[in-house]
């Protein structure tokens, strides 16, 4: 299966470390609104060795959250197992410990009881305590803050408290879970090289570092392998080892070679070449059928017209990457947009570019109303639209709950309240629907364009 | 390389005692000792045959609030603790919770002083000859009439407990106590203290009505506050009345600035956010404490051991790392939930029992006629109330609104306000019944007002704080477009405040209903007025010792007050919640 290579040895012949944890076949399902259940990790295998800076690379609600906290056991997975050490996990596991996105700090201790929280479990006296406790601070660089209140300190300091609190237990893997993606940028590139650093450190009980991100840039950067989850339901797409030396430069063929191949497997898997379906014939049956349902980016409508705008307006800007970079957003938002974009079929996406269809160039130049028609139509060539629109030809209003129910049973890996939300989202710009949120009925948008200007 | 600066709030360490600490520990050794003193009282013989007159000078009166206070202590204590398990229970375990919360929605709405004829026979009998008995009863009413919104908001904010530092305390693996004490607990603080302060400010009106009673035709006056004010009315005694409600006055303001205003300041420190407050809540009390030696000497030489030897002992209880899930329950568990199954069971049994005799005696004692007038009665009670939240919002919205929009004169105002809601008017209701009996008002208007005196007050300062908590930029926006008037009332200013007035008015009628036992029917020396209502009903049965009569007049209130509960409030709080939230 998957190798890793230690990065500082280069002539060994490539061996594969022993395991320290892995889930085997781990599927996780949660039930959601409705009471349905929803799938979000299907059959995964994963394995964390030692030595190695591992990277979960995901879009937000691919799961790579929840395969964290199988593997820290702060979850149990619906099917498969997790084992550490070769022992099925039993509770949470003792030899991993969590740094969370939120930095999740009690803000009523200061930092040196907060850092002193990750030994609570152990049993051991409060001079050994304190000892640990001070070399943890020292070591990650806040000493003088001892007596701090996290309030008091910045974003890039808390973290630093969380940080400590995860290693004072002397823990042989750290698992990152976003750590950086609430920091600023200079903050968290800083923190990155310190976690770097502290990884090659032989003088820790720290052997691998697991990290969880969205972060393309982060992941290459950071890791020695690198793993790309890919969501609804999330399963394990592309397995890549990182064997650039550190410290890695960003700006290096190599690493842009990386980040190149990346982008090209999460596009050609989220945005593939495929003739569209056929649209449903009008007054045929529709199918509801899984296979046939397609599901639609959370997206709302404004993102996708500044897409579309940003196409025309800059039409040397093609490519999906200097796209991402055109509208400032992280290239898995991106996709999301450009998708939502292509199957209401205003854009086309010939490999990794992204043009204008005639549609979309005449959509762009419509007038409002003009607008809301085209969408409109655009909206009737979705199946997932017709649950909707099935209810609404036979009465004027229909429940939420009901709706819900049906999307789940249509679209199983998706959160039925997202798709919902997303779908009234756009049936109000289409002019065809509108949500009461105090009756939770969806209900049929009355004509009005008559008596508008 | 650090590019944060540091700023930590530094700890002086004098490291020696000085005047303040002096000053300090003569203070606790001088609660220590009244504690003891004023208990004391409690425990002397009592017989009811003989019972010693209260004293009537002005002098007493120390004394007698002494006692005063140390019940409302004593009472928010078991609060307190009533509150910690029965809360936590229902956080914690799925079966608990569905019977813990419905059975306090419902207490919380049997109005408590209907239940002290019973609750003071009950408590005698358990201590025969002892003035604990009636000290008990007077304990168990304030306990019945603060414990519920506190257990309440306990529960609420344990369930509401941020998921990632949930998921931090499993990740670290703390156990039950660890837990409890470095997350529950703190994360729970700031809401515990305010819902704390606020049912202890509602105690007085219990405390005040508990220490004089009649009951099965006797009269029994606990030394207190209350009572002197009620043999001083009683006597026409001016000077000693008004002296019993400047006494009132001081104790009430005392534990606001000594007590809750500095637990207040202390537990801003315990608040969710991570941004520094602009405004944090100052104490002088609290500042003058920060300063002193004495407490750090305590955490030293006293806490930190205790807690010490607490961690170590519930090291033993909980087993070392790697944690196993269990594979069978563990001891402690299966304990614990037999320990509570048989307890739920043996509370259950007893009410079901008592319910059912309830219902028997009912049906035996009370005819359907009686059961259609006493209902009667209860309808004319909730117009009263209802009357009285109509003109005291009309009354005070707009004077709440214009404090509000002045944070200096809402500075002092609301505390004021507070301190007003907090004193038992009902200890002044003889003297204004007098006023009623000069004027000849009748009691069925006249009732509105006292019902009016003691629950108004809810509604101001919630509208203050409503007031207050409009932000800026919305006044500036409407400043911009020029509202004024009825425009500026009518897009901003009452749907920012509505949350805030639903809170203020179902408390405030929900005071009232209680209020309305002492307000319908109250004696100015040897005149006693009436008015028509299930107040005066339950009050004059009360008195009589008819116990069917009692038992179904306190159930129809029950039943008025939760139906209200249910048809008004609930939805006015969701409306709120659903269409007025301000973030």
């Amino acid at each position: 299966m998957a190798k890793s290579t230690a990065p500082l040895p280069p002539a060994a012949p490539p061996k594969t470390p022993p395991v320290i944890a892995e889930l085997r076949n781990v599927t996780k399902s949660f039930v959601v609104a409705g009471g349905s259940e929803m799938k979000v990790l299907d059959q995964i295998d994963l394995a964390v060795h030692e030595g190695e800076l591992l990277a979960l690379l995901g879009q937000s609600g691919s799961g790579k959250s929840t395969i964290l906290r199988c593997l820290t056991g702060l979850t149990q997975p619906t099917i498969g197992r997790v084992l550490c050490y070769g022992q099925p996990l039993d509770g949470i596991n003792p030899h991993a410990s969590i740094v969370f996105q939120t930095f999740a700090l009690y803000p009523w201790l200061t930092v040196e009881q907060n850092v002193a929280v990750g030994l609570m479990s152990k049993h051991m006296s409060r001079a050994d305590r304190d000892v640990a406790v001070e070399k943890a601070i020292e070591l990650i660089g806040l000493s003088n803050y001892h007596a701090a209140y996290p309030r008091e300190i910045s974003g890039g300091m808390r973290q630093r408290v969380g940080i400590a609190r995860a290693l004072v237990s002397a823990p042989e893997i750290l698992c990152l879970d976003e750590a950086f993606s609430a920091l600023d940028v200079l903050t968290a590139e800083n923190l990155r090289h310190e976690m770097i650093s502290l990884w090659h450190k032989k003088d820790t009980s720290l052997k691998s570092i697991f990290m969880v991100t969205h972060n393309i840039e982060e992941a290459v950067e950071m890791a020695t392998r690198i793993c790309i989850l890919f969501p609804r339901p999330g399963r394990l797409g592309l397995v890549l080892e990182n064997n650039l030396p550190y410290p890695r430069d960003s700006k290096s063929p190599e690493f842009q070679n990386l980040v190149r191949t990346i982008h090209e497997t999460i596009t050609t898997l989220t945005l593939p070449d495929l003739p569209p379906e056929p649209a449903p014939v009008s007054g045929a049956p529709i199918s509801r059928a899984r296979n046939r349902m397609e599901s639609i980016p959370y997206v709302p409508v404004g993102q996708i017209l500044g897409l579309l705008s940003i196409l025309r307006d800059t039409p040397d800007v093609t490519n999906i990457y200097d796209i991402s970079d055109e509208i400032g957003k992280e290239f898995g938002e991106t996709i999301g947009i450009v998708k939502a974009a292509e199957i209401l079929e205003m854009v086309d996406t010939p490999k990794n570019d992204v043009r204008l269809t005639d549609l979309g160039q005449r959509f762009l130049s419509a007038d409002r109303i003009g607008r809301r028609q085209i969408f409109n139509d655009q909206i009737h060539n979705l199946r997932i639209f017709h649950i909707i629109i099935e209810y609404l030809k036979l009465q004027d209003e229909v429940e939420a709950d009901q709706l819900l129910k049906d999307i789940a049973s249509a679209l199983p890996y998706d959160n039925p309240e997202k798709i919902l939300q997303t779908m009234v989202a756009w049936g109000r710009y289409a002019g065809i629907m509108d949500f009461n949120a105090n009756t939770r009925t969806v209900f049929v948008l009355k004509d009005e364009e008559e008596e508008q200007p | 390389m650090n590019p944060d600066l540091p700023q930590f709030t530094a700890a002086e360490h004098r490291g020696r005692f000085g005047w303040l600490d002096v000053v300090i520990l003569a203070g606790l050794f001088g609660l220590l000792w009244s504690v003891l003193h004023f208990g004391e009282g409690m425990l002397v013989h009592f017989d009811e045959k003989a019972m010693a007159p209260l004293e009537t000078g002005v002098w007493s009166i120390p004394y007698y609030a002494g006692r005063t206070l140390l019940r409302m202590w004593i009472a928010f204590g078991c609060s307190l603790i009533f509150t910690f398990s029965v809360g936590y229970a229902a956080a914690k375990s799925r079966v608990a919770r569905s019977f813990i919360l419905p059975a306090i929605d419902v207490l919380q709405s049997v109005p408590v002083l209907g239940f002290l004829s019973a609750t003071v026979t009950g408590f005698m009998a358990l201590f025969p000859g002892s003035l604990l008995g009636v000290e008990c009863a007077s304990i168990f009413a304030i306990f019945t009439g603060q414990v519920w919104n506190m257990t309440f908001g306990f529960y609420h904010s344990m369930v509401t407990i941020p998921s990632d530092l949930q998921e931090a305390a499993t990740t670290f693996g703390l156990n039950r106590w660890q837990r409890f004490s470095t997350l529950e607990v703190p994360s729970s603080m700031h809401s515990l203290l305010w819902n704390s302060m606020m049912s202890f400010g509602g105690g007085w009106f219990f405390v005040a009505q508990s220490e004089a009673i009649s009951v099965m035709n006797k009269s029994i006056k606990l030394p207190g506050l209350g009572s002197y004010m009620a043999s001083a009315v009683e006597r026409g005694d001016n000077t000693g009345a008004f002296w019993a409600v400047v006494a009132m006055l001081v104790v009430i303001v005392a534990s606001d600035q000594f007590v809750w205003r500095p637990l207040i300041a202390w537990a801003d420190k315990f608040k969710m956010e991570l941004t520094e407050a602009s405004q944090a809540p100052r104490s002088w009390v609290y500042e003058l404490l920060r300063g002193a030696y004495v407490f750090e000497w305590l955490a030293e030489n006293l806490v930190h051991p205790v807690t010490e030897r607490l961690r170590i002992f519930t090291h033993k209880l909980t087993p070392a790392p790697p944690f196993k899930r269990r594979s069978g329950p563990d001891l402690a568990q299966v304990a614990g939930v037999l320990l509570g199954g048989a307890f739920a069971l043996w509370v259950g049994y007893h009410a079901f029992t008592g319910l059912l005799s309830a219902i028997e005696t009912v049906r035996r004692g009370v005819s359907l006629e009686t059961l259609g007038k006493v209902a009667g009665l209860g309808l004319l009670t909730m117009l009263r109330v209802l009357a009285m939240t109509v003109l005291a919002t009309l009354i005070w919205t707009p004077i709440g609104v214009w404090i509000g929009f002045k944070p200096s004169v809402a500075r002092i105002a609301q505390p004021l306000a507070q301190i007003a809601a907090s004193f038992p008017v009902n200890m002044t209701f003889p003297i204004v019944v007098g006023l009623f009996v000069a004027w000849r008002i009748p009691m069925n208007w006249g009732s509105i007002f006292l019902i009016a005196m003691g629950t108004q007050w809810y509604l101001l300062f919630n509208v203050i704080a409503g007031a207050m908590a409009i932000p800026n930029d919305l006044k500036d926006v409407a400043r911009t477009y020029g509202l004024r008037g009825w425009a500026l009332w009518r897009t901003l200013i009452l749907p920012a405040i509505f949350p805030f007035w639903v809170t203020g008015a179902c408390t405030a009628a929900g005071g009232a209903w209680n209020a309305s036992i002492v307000a319908e029917w109250a004696t100015w020396g040897d005149t006693t007025l009436k008015a028509d209502g299930l107040g005066a009903f339950i009050a004059e049965v009360t008195q009589r010792g008819d116990k069917p009569l009692i038992i179904c007049s306190i159930a129809m209130m029950s039943l008025f007050v939760v139906a209200t509960n249910q048809l008004l409030w609930r939805r006015l709080y969701a409306l709120a919640e659903r269409r007025f939230r301000l973030d």
